[in-house]
């Protein structure tokens, strides 16, 4: 047996001729199949094929919904990883030592298979183990790798395939280096560096402006404290309908926010300290005594108002807070 | 006629002693009215500290410092001396040996008790001292002083009780903070030396040290690039560098890290940067050509690209330890929970919204950008630092909710600086008389010709004064108010919201009347006075401190999360089958498995809402045996009721958390009360576990691990045997015979 | 002197205590004490051997095997009852719980009187199968008593059986010429499942043997229950508790009548020449099988275990709760072996050897323990070696589990801690240090001479100073 699939083995290459003598074993012809054009492309009829017991090789079988209409995000973000896994898989492995297929089936021409294993999602990853030859496996059904935390890498796949086919060599994916990518960044750089040195008199004001700081250090800030992090982290929704066609501003609930929220509270924050700052320094700089007064009057009038008005927002947030200020009550 | 009286006090010598008492009797004021307000309810929490204090006190320093302790993570134990900060234990032993040299006796307890409100008193007079190198207006510092004293951001860590390494870390914070400045603005290496040493006591009592680490030579290399490099930067920044450097090497725990961790890097890097400037400066002092300078700076670029680079490279090839995952979590906690959700199940790791914000510091956190603009009016070296801080803090308490602690007192200090100038501004009794539009042109013009260069443009105009007592009066009567009710906030927050301890839980009965629900002591006391001394408790990590103070038993895994192996062990345990986890138990010589159990009282914190952490953590080491998919149904739920996934209906943690929960209730209205779901009315079977106690209301339960069967059953046959079910007689055979072998 | 203590201590328990190292109260179950006669030889020997034998009929209420939650009898002796069930005193549960308890059971069972099934049930938990039919008896054509069973050759002769595993002792060699036999007369056969690992076949039948039920008489032949050697004449089965349990195919075995009967082999399979008539060894043999099961022979004892610091220079102090990695210890243990009426100096039998295994979690040494010393009782085991450089909780751990000996699992545990501080070795020992240490020394002393100089030395005045230089 061993020398028989070693002479096989050793065929491969003329394996056009081997076709045609009859009964050739089915890995050869799939594996010259994946050797021309990687993974294979099935049908309901090559999987059937593929997957039918006896098999003295193991199968990695993609099934996918690629074309727009079914919309599946995860499919075409994962294909080109696929993609890249079987073909450097296949290129670490021209003796075909590990025996292994890689294949994909699109829903299109699989419809008959995606029903006959109740699949109602995509992508799913299916491993079949030999069912003969040294490395059989008793259990029928196919392992299955679950894409529940989003597209994975090859090297992720690469793994779970390296531990369903234990003591076959693993050949690692290889990755081709992205030249586009490296050239674009030195190119900006360069560019960057050029543009500093020529335009370095005209930027050096600015930098050493101390408004445009100042407004930059503030802006910060505000952004910070009103928990722009935590739309940033929890990627939360910028604003979310209430049932009745209305939107909702404040989410409910003391630790859950929307963008929208958070942008309105910055611009509390903002204006309330704005208010400050002018009472506090241009204020006691006005010279004329009415246009002072009334200044005075706008902003304590705008603390007040605005100070009322983000207690009562927080009243929404948090229901058991006791304290409020008009006329927001 | 009273401005007659009171006017000697107010003015000359006596004035300034007169002023100086208030000032002190105020400060005084502050302090107590800080330490009242953390006495709202006193339980000692957390209880690894107060054990570690015990210990420290019972066996002396250097026992304390080679502790070995295998009380905990059986069967590896854990070298305690070398892993925890002793800053604070040390500090409460200190304190206590001291109060018995005065003869004073005093229960080691109580100091531990109250030790966290007596540092607060000490963090506001930090505080002061530190607002009053920023401004020249005397009321900012005893305003800040007050903010930080009933600041609810800094309370939620301090309350009598909380006997946390963050009770005394803020006030080292603070203090290191004005030494820094001090030693900045006097250039004087001995300042620079006081901060190092505390900077040394920081890094003895709270990992949070890095973020000093850290904010320091940011801060002058800011002020390098604003072109501020002076003597007084280079002596004040290496004084404590290498001090502070040698100090912080001295812990156990933080050992190497100063020279290998990339978090420490920055401090290194800026020191590095320094040497050279002072080079060059030196160089240029003595040449004065152009030329030569330029060449320099070029120079300086260089080496510091090469440094950068070569700091790089060591990273890469492994030299300086990568980054560590916490310092990853600092920065975006969102790869945290993909990679490490040991710390991502922790709560206080979450980011924070803004109520959480508002909450702390209610009107400073509107009072606080203000305060950081008035910085910028005379931007000196310290104004930077306020600027510097400011930003920081602000980012990292964004992304992570105990880090409010490190934002709170600079929002103090900025917030007491613009209410201080404003009251400056319009409580001064003298108003200007309105102007003669000639002079005040004049005037102007000057003014503007002074100022235009740099300086903000609020600032263009010069300063007349605030002309009618009627905008005064508005004015100040309206803060005052938003100060009161700022009091009343604070008050109420901490009566609320931070007095209330993580073992007691109240609860409101619907006659209003407050009931306590005290499970978890009862549960420990139950363990204590019922179990072998040795007796091992497996339960999730968050109980294992408790357990290991309270119940003064051994546990598996505890709060101090240094093992992630040993804790995925345990989550294993947890979340597979009684034939998986039995072994399990058995290799670790687990007595008994204690879990919480919410079900009946609503109590939402239970174990199994921690669950898929436990999952989680498991899967990352056994990916192959623990799938966190097998926990949610076909349609993505997590569900506990009948249509929950086997593999959660078989996982020891459920069996555990359910087994006899439906016999509390008539047939077919067993019902989860967190979940809010319907409970099949057959209830789980447990076969390996005995259980042993449940807490009145069904928050704690304890169940025994069986031996194996005295006669060689496995434990289902002898659990059905024990039911009363006999074993069906082998009537004719079927299939091959097995034959018996020797 | 401590060993010399202890062993007189053990002597005088030796003497003291009852003939069996767990006691003498023996409840024999039969029927009808008219049966006693029957047995007079053997519960004569019994007797003999300082057992007090109190005989209750199953139905009788002072039966009962537990008064007041504590177990009232140390050994029980089921013989075969009349009736099919043992009644309400004796269920397979209160049977399991007296096991559990610690107490020996001995069941003999016949063909001629039916199991009662609660025995059965009971024997179905341990794992020991018999016949469905109850009135199935083992035969052989082979090795069958001519004088007493010519034709329907069920009464089987049996040698005396060999130890299980060469390196496990064989208590049941007699004095081991060898050449005698046990007559089985009817005696039913046990087979036993593969999964516990608490069951031992005492002695199987021979070869030739198979199990025949005289109701269905071709179907027992097409399909007989087991044959050969896969027939257990008597099983053993010793409890994690080391209480054993035996029963015994034939209970005629232990009657009078077959103590002293001649027996006369028939031909062998192998063409054998039938042998003459000779005397069975039934009552020898059924002295050590009762032995064992009462715990007479086979059992274990461990006397003082102790472990110490083995460092050079350290003063030993005995059992200490904590060690230091890299510790050198030496550990040993005391074992005594109970044989009919004294305990003797225990030694494994030849190809076998007591362990320590040093273990957290996995173990991280496994030891061959050697004799240090030998007294009249005991042996005293010990070895000698370092600890792992491994700080966490450890155990001592002696786990001696063997066929018809009594489980030895004796578990000490020990901390082992890291290295204290002050317990490296200092800086000026290791060589690698030495460079560093040199430039300490050379900053502090360059320093020391630079601030003397500075202090020393006299300021130059300004327009001096170029001449200055010119002299440097």
């Amino acid at each position: 047996m061993h020398f028989l699939r070693g002479l096989l083995l050793s065929l491969l290459p003329v394996a056009a001729l081997a076709a045609k003598n009859a009964p050739v074993d089915k890995f050869t012809k799939f594996q010259t199949k994946q050797l021309s054009s990687t993974p294979l492309k099935l049908d309901d009829a090559i999987y059937a094929q593929l997957t039918s017991a006896p098999r003295d090789y193991s199968s990695v079988i993609l099934l996918t919904a690629m074309e727009d209409r079914f919309g599946c995000q995860l499919c075409r973000e994962f294909q080109p990883e696929w993609d890249l896994l079987s073909k450097s898989w296949i290129k670490g492995d021209k003796m075909a030592e590990s025996r292994l297929i890689f294949g994909t089936l699109d829903f299109i021409n699989g419809k008959a298979t995606f029903q006959s294993l109740g699949l109602q999602t995509a992508p799913v990853l299916l491993l079949f183990q030999p069912t003969t030859g040294p490395h059989a496996n008793p259990e029928a059904g196919p392992s299955r790798f679950d894409f529940n935390n989003g597209a994975q890498s090859a090297e992720q796949v690469h793994r779970w395939i390296a531990r369903q086919l234990a003591d076959r060599p693993h050949p690692p994916v290889v990755r081709p280096i992205n030249w586009t990518r490296g050239i674009a960044i030195t190119t900006t750089i360069l560019a960057s560096i050029t543009f500093l040195t020529v335009a370095w008199p005209y930027l050096l004001p600015i930098l050493q402006n101390r408004n445009v700081w100042a407004a930059i250090s503030l802006i910060a800030i505000l952004l910070f404290t009103s928990g722009h992090m935590f739309n940033h982290i929890r990627k939360v929704p910028y604003v979310v309908s209430d049932g009745k066609g209305g939107v909702s501003y404040f989410a409910g609930g003391f630790s859950s926010q929307y963008g929208l929220e958070t942008q309105i509270v910055a611009a509390m924050y903002g204006l309330l300290s704005f208010a400050t700052i002018s009472l506090a320094l241009k204020v006691p700089r006005i010279a004329d005594p009415k246009t002072q007064q009334i200044a005075v009057i706008v902003w304590g009038g705008i603390i007040f108002v605005m100070y009322s008005f983000l207690l009562s927002v927080f009243r929404i947030k948090n229901g058991g807070y006791p304290f409020w200020l008009p006329p927001f009550s | 006629m009273t401005d007659s009286i009171v006017e000697p006090f107010l003015k000359g010598n006596t004035g300034r002693n007169t002023r100086g008492i208030l000032r002190l009797s105020i400060l005084c004021l502050i302090a107590a009215a800080a330490i009242a307000s953390r006495l709202f309810s006193v339980i000692l929490d957390p209880w690894f500290n107060f054990r570690a204090t015990k210990y420290l006190v019972a066996n002396g320093f250097y026992d304390f410092w080679d502790w070995f302790d295998d009380r905990t993570w059986h069967p590896l134990g854990r070298v305690t001396g070398g892993t925890l900060y002793p800053g604070l234990m040390v500090t409460s032993g200190a304190i206590y040996h001291a109060l018995r040299a005065l003869t004073i006796p005093v229960d080691i307890r109580n100091i531990c008790v109250l030790l966290a409100p007596g540092f607060s008193g000490l963090t506001a007079f930090a505080t002061y001292l530190f607002t009053n190198e920023m401004s020249t207006s005397p009321s900012a510092g005893l305003l800040a002083a007050a903010f930080m004293g009933i600041a609810p951001g800094y309370i939620s860590r301090s309350v009598a009780g909380s006997y946390d390494n963050e009770a005394i870390a803020i006030f080292l914070l603070v203090f290191t903070f004005y030494l820094w400045i001090k030693a900045l603005k006097l250039g004087s290496a001995m300042w620079g030396a006081l901060c190092a040493l505390f900077y040394g006591y920081m890094v003895s009592a709270w990992g949070g040290y890095v973020f000093i680490t850290n904010l320091i030579p940011l801060h002058v290399f800011v002020l390098v690039c604003m072109g501020r490099f002076s003597p007084r930067l280079y002596v004040s920044y290496c004084t404590w560098y290498s001090l502070g450097t040698l100090a912080s090497m001295q812990i156990p725990f933080v050992g190497f890290l100063p020279i290998r961790s990339s978090e420490h890097m920055s401090a290194l890097g800026v020191f590095g940067l320094l040497q050279l400037i002072g080079f060059v400066e030196f160089v240029r002092s003595g040449v004065p050509s152009k030329q030569f300078t330029t060449l320099l700076r070029g120079f300086v670029l260089a080496v510091f690209t090469i440094a950068f680079g070569g700091l790089v490279l060591l990273t890469v090839s492994g030299v300086i330890a990568p980054w560590t995952g916490r310092f990853y979590s600092l920065w975006d906690t969102g790869y945290a929970k993909i990679h490490i959700p040991i710390i991502a199940s922790v709560s206080e790791h979450q980011p924070t919204a803004w109520p959480a914000f508002f909450f702390d510091l209610n009107l400073l956190i509107w009072l606080f950008p203000a305060g950081v603009y008035l910085c910028f009016l005379k931007l000196a070296d310290e104004q930077v630092f306020v600027v510097v801080y400011a930003i920081l803090a602000s980012y990292f308490s964004g992304v992570m909710v105990r880090l409010m602690l490190t934002l709170t007192p600079i929002v103090c200090v900025a917030a007491a600086l613009v209410l201080s100038h404003l009251l400056d501004t319009y409580l001064t009794m003298t108003s200007p008389d309105a102007p003669a539009e000639g002079a005040s042109d004049a005037t102007n013009g000057a003014a503007k010709k002074a100022i235009k260069q740099d300086g903000l443009r609020s600032m263009r105009s010069p300063l007349v004064g605030i002309y009618t007592t009627f905008s005064k009066g508005s004015v100040v009567s309206a803060l005052t108010a938003y100060l009161l009710l700022f009091v009343l906030h604070c008050t109420w927050v901490t009566s609320n919201a931070y007095s209330s301890p993580s073992v007691v839980l109240a609860s409101r009965m619907p006659d209003g009347s407050q009931h306590i629900i005290d499970d978890y002591r009862e549960a420990y006391q139950w363990l204590r006075q019922n179990t072998k001394t040795d007796a091992k408790i497996m339960s999730w990590w968050d109980y294992g401190y408790q357990i290991g103070g309270m119940a003064d038993r051994p546990t598996l895994v505890d709060n101090n999360t240094w093992n992630n192996t040993h804790i995925a062990t345990v989550g294993k345990a947890m979340s597979s089958s009684e034939e998986v986890s039995y072994p399990i138990m058995r290799q670790h010589e687990v007595d008994y498995v204690l879990v919480v159990f919410g079900g009946l009282l609503g109590y939402s914190g239970d174990d199994i809402n921690k669950f898929l952490w436990m999952v989680r953590i498991a899967e990352g080491i056994w990916p192959d045996e623990v799938k966190e998919r097998d926990f949610f149904t076909e349609r993505g739920e997590y569900r506990v009721d009948g249509g929950a996934t086997e593999t959660m209906k078989n996982s020891l943690m459920y069996k555990m958390s359910y087994y006899n929960y439906h016999t509390m209730f008539p047939a077919g209205q067993c019902q989860d009360r967190v979940r809010g779901v319907k409970m099949p009315d057959q209830g789980p079977v447990l076969n390996t576990l005995d259980e042993a106690f449940t807490s009145e209301n069904w928050i704690i339960r304890i169940y025994k691990v069986k031996d194996l069967d005295n006669v060689g059953r496995n434990h289902t046959a002898a659990a059905s045997f024990e039911r009363g079910n006999k074993k069906k007689k082998t009537t004719k055979r079927r299939g091959p015979k097995v034959l018996r072998v020797e | 002197m401590r060993w010399i203590l202890s062993f007189l201590l053990l002597a005088f328990l030796a003497t003291v205590q009852a003939v069996s190292s767990a006691g003498y109260k023996l409840l024999v179950v039969l029927e009808e004490l008219a049966d006693k006669s029957k047995y007079s030889k053997y519960l004569g020997d019994l007797e003999a051997r300082g057992f007090s034998i109190s005989y209750e009929s199953p139905k009788s209420d002072k039966v009962a095997l537990f008064t007041l939650g504590e177990r009232a009898w140390d050994h029980v002796l089921i013989l075969p009852p009349k009736a099919k069930g043992l009644g309400p005193l004796l269920t397979p549960k209160l049977l399991l719980d007296f096991i559990n308890a610690g107490g020996n059971i001995l069941v003999a069972l016949s063909a001629s009187q039916p199991t009662p099934s609660g025995l059965i049930s009971l024997l179905l938990e341990l794992d020991i199968h018999i016949p469905t039919d109850r009135s199935a008896l083992v035969i052989d054509h082979f090795n069958y008593d001519t004088l007493s069973a010519a034709e329907k050759h069920d009464v089987v002769l049996v040698p005396r059986p060999d130890a299980i595993r060469p390196d496990v002792k064989n208590f049941f060699k007699g004095d081991g010429k060898g050449g005698e036999a046990i007559a089985f007369p009817r005696p039913v056969a046990q087979t036993l499942g593969n999964a516990s690992p608490l069951l031992t076949p005492l002695i199987r039948a021979p070869r030739s043997a198979y199990s025949y039920s005289p109701k269905d008489d071709v179907d027992s032949v097409e399909d007989p229950f087991a044959v050969g050697q896969q027939l257990s004449l008597i099983t053993t089965m010793q409890a994690r508790n080391s209480a054993r349990f035996t029963v015994v195919g034939s209970s005629e075995l232990l009657e009078d009548t077959w103590f002293d009967a001649k027996v006369k082999r028939s031909v062998g399979m192998n063409g054998a020449p039938a042998g003459n008539e000779f005397k069975t060894s039934n009552q020898a043999f059924a002295k050590e099988v009762t032995g064992w099961t009462f715990k007479e022979t086979g059992v274990l004892k461990v006397g003082q275990i102790e472990h110490h610091l083995n460092e050079t220079g350290s003063e030993i102090v005995s059992n200490p709760k904590i060690y230091r990695v890299k510790n050198n210890v030496s550990y040993s243990i005391e074992l005594s072996e109970y044989s009919w009426d004294k305990w003797i100096p225990f030694t494994p039998p030849t190809g076998d050897i007591v362990q320590l295994e040093f273990s957290m979690l996995s173990p991280f040494h496994r030891l061959p323990l050697k004799v240090a010393e030998t007294t009249l009782t005991s042996t005293i085991y010990t070895t000698s070696f370092k600890l792992p450089d491994q700080h966490g909780i450890f155990n001592f751990k002696v786990n001696y589990k063997r066929p018809f000996y009594t489980n030895v699992e004796e578990k000490n545990t020990v901390t082992v801690r890291h290295f204290a501080h002050d317990e490296w070795p200092r800086s000026w020992v290791i060589t690698g240090a030495w460079p560093w240490i040199a430039g300490i020394g050379a900053t502090v002393t360059g320093w020391v001479a630079f601030v003397g100089l500075w202090l020393w030395s006299k300021p130059v005045p300004l327009k001096g100073a170029k001449g200055g230089k010119k002299n440097l």
